[in-house]
């Protein structure tokens, strides 16, 4: 009996031993960088304030971001079926038809981005007040007020794209949000501004790419020149005020070549204000080449990848320009495209697009012409490494010309949109200037159903569009860049004109703003879906 | 907690002492057998009108002591009872009578083993005489159709894929649908082990059963046991199995030819003649011939003895290239000390697997579909004829330009000992180790797309992985029969730790490409900073404490309790730690008095349990509050790129177990001397806490998904397994098995404490560029697997659809609303049936399975993107200018119910036909079969698509079931010839 006893303790205390060494739990962390263990001090706080900037480069040229989100829907750009696909379901007919529903992915990755830089800022600024990340005093405050007008650009894209949308600051709270309206959202980012601006930095030179003073008070001048269509109420006199503190920092110019704004080195500009910028290994995103060219131009740049072929400026904006315009040719790609080393030519890119696609019309593969602003260096890979200007020294200008504008001074106009004219018309400097009379017409721009043949039938033209000759101005200074359905939206062409395959849509009215993502309305049951949706 | 269990098991260990001997003059060595010879195992040796018993063990011996003139009496189930009065004998060699019942099998449980008429919980056990014979994938096709509840499913043709398992439903979200395999003892997957090398594989099904492996168990347990040399005295064996087989495409997908195209553009219709003619799924298919030898060897005796097996099998595809090259050894050695009082094990098992694939697989698959019938494949000047459309690449420059090379080995070593200080008491120290390492190899060569389209002059990558898992596990087995009392106890303590490393390099631009991947150094894309590198490590560990108790009155009535505490790193400091018991309880009805003389009831027996299991967070670090300096979240800041410090997830320090909680009631039954026998079960599980990556918005939330403890599913099922001696001649036998089981799925509720203001649906699953819409919706108080689509009713004169709007009127699709998608159909069949028969005349063997899914749909995503003639630019079925609602369809590619098909199907699965010659035919050779097998012979369904069965339901279609993916490897018919033969 004894015996076994032994036998017993023994196995107890050898299975007891092995119990006590081997309960430990603990998790052994080796390729991430746990929060217990990482205390970031103030020279992380350029990591720290990264990812609050890097959202913004998907949002604006990802995959059906917020470049499609502005363009596609508007007059200029136009993504037609083609021989190689393109039909993508209708995506992009139902864009330019303003048939999207809520599933439609442009505006919901336009939704989903903006929020991923809001919270990303939340989460900052509630680690910074928390003392989580320990900055001098000075320091944090500094960062709190950046962070704030980044958090504020991204509700902008969500007052002008969604509108109704819920507004969240606080980190901490992990409470369903509450849906406000398109006033409440004007009103919010126009406090945060005006609340921080006394704290961001007015220097130009270290600020590149993130927001300073400046680009705050673009912003703001921004959010008031709309500020009829969200509110019902015009601020003119505030966009003019914000306008004119930004000319007098005199940080800026009118660069002298309309390229060196969209250049691979445009981070060089006098002219940018607030730029997202990219880079071909360290800041990718900017795939705009990509989805313009014919896969066959890849030999014209000599590229180290396929591009895809896909989008192209609408023939009626084309007929819209001054032949001897030069941004014509530095913002549109056309013509013959000829191989660099063996001197043949490759493709000819032809203005004529027989349809959108959808009734058995494909466009040919050199139909339309490309999207060339953003240059294309020799060996380009699918990421550029152009800057994306989202405010820039003419748009200033030009905010504070249709200010005046539609106050009734039409001469003064006129001066700053001559200002901005005059590089573009190298060939024929006398065509740069205009009067104030002339901005008072209608617009040049044939609207109007395009046939398969390129004729336009059911003309209704823009002549009697009010301050048409201003809108034009806007289009040809700012083709390509994500401005044209705001714009078209404020002249009220949006929801009346017809152009290439596109009609006004029954409810043209609701189509100015997008739907909430469904996905959303499913995990947020606060949400309510816009009108008309 | 884990100090109460310490205590436990201390009080438990010191408790032995009640055990003691029984006191005789002399003692009787002994040996019982059937008439066959064949050890009994378990047989109850006791001495009439005492408590002296004893029980043989599995070479059939046992040793009592007595005193002159009692009586011995030897019962086993399904045996006739014998009694022996001893003299003076020392060894007796006992031989007892009647058939063997299915009762008296042995069944291996959790840790240990178990009579199956002692087993309480739902226990599946199928022998290696009842396997599936012949060209057999893997480990769970050799019991495909023949357990009740399990659904075995072989979902892809390629040769390199596993079957796909799944118990009693969809049990688990995030956590792996794959039940638990333990080989041996040791974890490991239904592929460790060659099928060649299986002796019997037992299927532990409900939760009072499984609860004992705790965590790891919500999807069932698999116990496979190798081979293992049973011979009693010292003699050696060697057996030879080989096959060799050809396989063909089960069913080809009619595409247009050359002459419809050129039909249709004489029709008017604007397709493109390219002057040729080529069968692009001819060009990508071939058929192959496979081989697969076994050679297995048993030597020593029952003290010393050693088993080694090497596998060798070299599988082809039907896609061009595909293929799969193992080796399996194993080595299993057993020595027997100290007049068995201590037992020790060696086990090394070591499996390479080589492939290399090409270019092959779900991408070249898709384009031999849609490319143009009237392309060539090559240019005049030899390069691959490719063309500038968009996702549209020619399959055979695919193939044939990729290296895709993979080579995989995988070392387990195990060892036990068993310590036996007295009769009744076994200690047990199990460790093992099992490393994997990989190595893979990929590149491109100038004459592939990536070079002719893309300028990227050649590609080339490795990757290389490696993993360690360990385990220890220590158990006590105690058994003790006093009197008509039989009591087991088991306590036990398990460790395990998993260690995996991985890392990946890419580097293109080279000067040739005539390094393949073999020197990723001349490439300049890591100069220009294009290339790509990364590199991982992560480490989870798993503790338990489990203990269990069995007790057995009268062989009447049973009881079994476990209960397991077992803590994970992957959860939460305060949610490590849960606790899973189980409770069952049988009742053995045919030894009840008034049944004992029936002779049509020859077994009868009523079990019921309940347990708990739990699922783990399927990857480490879910719970970790913890960031990253991400490249891809940088920004340029004070004028450089600098790297974003990003939180690698959405925090959730709250993260825990899965809780499965089953009820299971069976009952066994045998008629006619278990002529007819089987097993009915009825099971309900509830999982809670369910774990799934749902979706949230941001804000609050940081991230668009976050992994949370929310919800409660429920499945419930009917079991049936009825086995019949159909007929039992001389020179004819029939035996035939049933196999039936019902599943039932309900989600109770989608939310938890934190995560409950959300709607009360998610949706699953999706089609897939261009259509790009979720297939199924998955609703609080509905089943998974329903699909949410447009119900299409009609097609109007412009080929438009015509679909049913919520309030149910008929609507031209363009006006449809998200809001007009309804519930249609369900991917998860509600009933499986397995059909098994085997016969036997003379020399002749002959076995013919059938098996079919019932109550189901099935989306078919070849139909949904081919089947409609709107893009010219791509290939489509001949079927794709049918009428459809008596017009042809003018309509952009989209989901609608129209692709949803009746998945109902009984599929004649197996047919092997075999002829053993007479012993001694060939000198030297013990036996010789020789045999024919088709496998996936012919299947009975309206499905429109490749195969009915061929249908995932893992991964991103656990809740999308039913999906039938345009780019899955096509599945195959089997035609084999094979050989047994032993020396």
């Amino acid at each position: 009996m004894k015996k076994i006893y032994a036998y017993a303790l023994t196995t107890a205390l050898m299975i007891g031993g092995g119990m006590s060494s081997c309960t430990n739990l603990d998790e052994e962390v080796y390729s991430e960088v746990l929060s217990t263990s990482f205390k970031p001090t103030e020279r992380d706080l350029p990591y720290i304030l990264a990812p609050v900037y890097s959202s913004f480069r998907t949002l604006m040229f990802g995959w059906q971001g917020y470049f499609d989100l502005q363009e596609e829907p508007a007059d200029a750009i136009i993504t037609p079926v083609r021989p190689n696909g393109w039909d993508d379901a209708g995506t992009y007919r139902r864009m330019h038809q303003h048939n999207w529903t809520s599933e439609q992915w442009q505006p919901t990755n336009t939704w989903n981005q903006a929020y991923s830089s809001i919270t990303r800022a939340n989460r900052v600024i509630a680690q910074i007040e928390d003392n989580e990340i320990p900055l001098p005093a000075e320091v944090g405050k500094n960062a709190i007020a950046e962070l704030k007008a980044a958090r504020a650009l991204a509700y902008y894209l969500l007052l002008d794209n969604h509108a109704n949308v819920p507004i969240v600051t606080d980190y901490r709270d992990a409470t369903l949000p509450q849906q406000k309206t398109r006033k409440e959202v004007y009103d919010f980012i126009i406090s945060e501004i005006n609340e921080v601006l006394p704290l961001l930095s007015a220097d130009v030179n270290t600020t590149y790419g993130r927001m300073n003073k400046w680009g705050a008070k673009a912003l703001l001048a921004k959010v008031y020149l709309n500020a009829e269509v969200y509110t019902g109420t015009a601020q003119w006199d505030a966009v003019i005020k914000e306008a004119d503190e930004i000319i007098a920092s005199n940080n800026y110019v009118i660069d002298a070549n309309y390229q060196d704004v969209f250049s691979a080195t445009n981070h060089n500009s006098k002219e940018i204000v607030f730029a997202i910028p990219y880079d071909e290994i360290y800041g990718q995103g900017s795939q705009i080449h990509m989805k313009t060219l014919d896969p066959l131009s890849r030999l014209v740049y000599g590229m180290a990848a396929g591009p895809w072929g896909g989008n192209c400026a609408v023939p009626q904006f084309i007929d819209s320009y001054d032949k001897e315009d030069g941004r014509l040719y530095d913002t549109w790609i056309q013509g013959p495209q000829y191989n660099p080393t063996t001197g043949a030519m490759v493709i000819e890119y032809k203005k004529a697009v027989p349809g959108i696609g959808g009734d058995g019309t494909v466009a040919a593969s050199n139909a339309g012409y490309r999207i060339g602003k953003y240059k294309i260096k020799q060996g380009a890979t699918n990421n550029l490494d152009n800057d994306y200007p989202m405010f820039r020294y003419a748009d200033i200008l030009m905010m504070k010309a249709e200010a005046l504008l539609r106050k009734g001074n039409a001469d003064a106009a006129a001066v700053l949109v001559s200002q901005v004219r005059q590089r573009a018309f190298k060939t024929n400097p006398a065509k740069a200037t205009v009067k104030g009379e002339d901005l008072l017409k209608g617009s040049v721009y044939q609207y109007g159903w395009q046939e398969k043949d390129g004729t336009v039938t059911t003309k209704n033209g823009g002549a009697d569009i009010k301050y048409g000759r201003f809108l034009d101005e806007l289009g040809w200074e700012f083709a390509a860049e994500a401005h044209r359905r705001q714009d078209l939206i404020r002249f009220g062409v949006f929801q009346t004109k017809s152009w290439f395959n596109h009609n006004p849509h029954a409810q043209a009215q609701n189509r100015t703003i997008f739907p909430i993502p469904f996905g959303e309305l499913t995990k947020n049951p606060n949400l309510k879906q816009n009108t008309g949706y | 907690m884990s100090k109460n269990l310490k205590t436990f098991l201390f009080v438990f260990l010191m408790s032995l002492s009640l055990g003691g001997f029984a006191q005789g003059t002399t003692t009787l060595a002994g040996i019982v057998k059937d008439e066959d010879g064949k050890p009994i195992e378990m047989a109850m040796v006791g001495i009439k009108n005492t408590s002296r018993h004893a029980y043989s063990d599995e070479q059939g011996k046992f040793s009592i002591q007595y005193s002159p003139n009692e009586v011995l009496v030897i019962s086993a189930i399904g045996y006739n009872k014998n009694e022996i009065t001893l003299s003076n004998q020392r060894q007796l060699e006992i031989v007892l009578t009647g058939g063997t019942s299915n009762l008296d099998e042995l069944v291996v449980v959790g840790y240990g083993t178990q009579r199956k008429g002692d087993i309480t919980s739902s226990v599946a056990s199928v022998k290696s005489e009842d396997f599936l014979k012949g060209t057999v994938r893997d480990a769970a096709q050799l019991i495909q159709g023949k357990v009740a509840g399990l659904r075995i499913t072989t979902p892809s043709g390629d040769p390199t894929a596993t079957t796909q398992i799944n118990l009693r439903g969809l049990n688990s979200i995030s956590g792996s649908q794959n039940p638990l395999v333990i080989i041996d003892g040791v974890p490991g997957n239904i592929s460790t082990v060659a099928p060649e090398d299986i002796e019997s594989i037992d299927v532990l099904k409900d939760g009072s059963a499984a609860a004992i492996y705790g965590t790891r168990a919500t999807a069932g347990v698999i116990l496979i046991t190798t081979r293992k040399n049973k011979n009693n005295e010292s003699k050696q064996t060697v057996e030879y199995n080989a096959y060799v087989n050809q396989q063909r495409i089960f069913r080809k997908p009619e595409m247009m030819n050359a002459a419809d195209y050129r039909r249709l553009i004489s029709e008017g219709k604007n397709y493109e003649d390219l002057g040729g003619s080529t069968n692009w799924i001819d060009e990508v298919l071939q058929n192959p011939v496979s081989q697969n030898h076994n050679l297995t060897y048993f030597g020593g005796n029952y003290k010393t003895n050693f088993t080694g097996s090497l596998n060798y099998r070299d599988w082809d595809g039907i896609l061009l290239k595909t293929g799969q090259q193992r080796v399996t050894l194993r080595a299993d050695l057993n020595h027997e000390m100290f007049n068995g009082k201590v037992k020790t094990n060696l086990q090394l098992i070591n499996t390479s697997t080589k492939s290399e694939q090409g270019g092959s697989g779900g991408w070249s698959w898709r384009q031999a579909m849609i490319r143009n019938p009237t392309d060539v494949p090559m240019n005049a000047n030899g390069s691959w004829k490719e063309n500038n459309a968009y996702m549209y690449d020619n399959p055979l420059g695919i193939i044939n330009e990729t290296a895709n090379d993979y080579k995989n080995k995988e070392t387990r070593f195990a060892g036990s000992v068993d310590y036996r200080p007295i009769k009744d008491l076994s200690l047990k120290m199990l460790a093992s180790r099992v490393q994997t390492d990989n190595i893979y190899g990929n590149s491109t060569t100038f004459r592939h797309v990536n070079t002719t389209k893309n300028n990227l002059n050649g590609t080339a990558n490795r990757s290389t992985g490696a993993a360690t898992e360990n385990l220890l596990e220590l158990t006590g087995n105690y058994t003790k029969t006093f009197n008509n009392h039989r009591i087991a106890v088991l306590g036990g303590y398990s460790w395990q730790d998993n260690t995996s490393e991985s890392f990946s390099v890419y580097n293109f631009d080279f000067p040739t490409d005539a390094y393949s991947y073999n020197r990723l150094q001349a490439g300049t894309a890591l100069q220009r900073g294009l290339a790509t590198m990364s590199s991982n490590k992560s480490k989870w560990q798993l503790a338990g404490f489990f203990a269990r108790v069995n007790y057995i009155l009268n062989d009447k009535y049973m009881l079994m309790a476990s209960i397991r505490r077992e803590g994970s790193s992957t959860f939460g400091e305060n949610h490590q730690w849960g606790t899973f018991p189980a409770f069952s309880a049988g009742w053995n009805i045919a030894n009840e008095d008034f049944l004992k003389d029936n002779t049509t009831i020859s077994a009868l027996k009523l079990r019921a349990g309940i347990g708990v299991t739990g699922t783990i967070a399927s990857s480490p670090y879910m719970s970790q509050i913890s960031y990253n300096f991400d490249q891809g979240q940088g920004a340029f800041i004070g004028g450089k790129w600098v790297p974003g410090f990003n939180p690698a997830r959405n925090f959730n320090p709250d993260l825990r177990w899965e809780k499965k909680t089953e009820w299971n009631i069976g009952l066994d039954f045998g008629i006619l001397k278990d002529r007819i026998s089987g097993a009915v079960d009825y099971y309900s599980r509830e999982v809670n806490d369910l774990l799934y990556n749902f979706s949230v918005p941001v804000p609050p939330y940081l991230t668009p998904n976050m992994m949370i403890n929310a919800g409660a599913m429920r499945n419930s099922g009917l079991e049936v397994l009825i086995n019949v001696n159909a007929i039992k001649q001389k020179d004819f036998t029939w035996n035939t098995n049933l196999t039936f089981s019902t599943n039932k799925n309900k989600l109770l509720n989608l939310s938890n404490d934190l995560f409950k203001a959300t709607n009360d649906f998610f949706d699953a699953g999706h089609t897939g560029e261009p259509i790009q819409i979720s297939t199924h919706r998955v609703r609080v108080g509905g089943p998974i697997g329903q699909f949410f689509v447009y119900k299409s009713v009609g097609v109007d004169n412009n080929g438009k659809w015509l679909i049913e709007n919520q309030n149910g009127e008929v609507i031209p699709i363009s006006e449809a609303t998200p809001e007009d998608r309804q519930y249609y159909g369900n991917g998860i069949p509600k009933f499986l049936l397995g059909w098994n028969n085997s016969m036997n005349y003379k020399r002749f063997d002959l076995t013919v399975n059938f098996r079919g899914a019932f109550g189901h749909n099935i989306l078919n995503m070849q139909r949904l993107y081919y089947e409609n003639p709107v893009n010219k630019a791509y290939n489509v079925l001949k079927t794709a200018y049918d009428p459809v609602y008596g017009q042809t369809l003018n309509n952009d590619l989209v989901y609608v119910s129209h692709y949803i098909e009746n998945g109902n199907y009984l599929k004649l699965d197996n047919v092997t036909l075999g002829y053993t010659l007479p012993n001694k035919t060939i000198k030297g050779i013990n036996n010789l079969r020789v045999y024919g097998s088709v496998l996936n012979l012919y299947t009975f369904t309206k499905y429109k698509g490749i195969d009915p069965e061929t249908v995932s339901y893992t991964g991103d279609f656990t809740f999308a079931p039913g999906t039938d993916h345009r780019d899955k490897y096509p599945s195959t018919r089997t035609f084999t010839l094979g050989l047994n033969v032993s020396f």
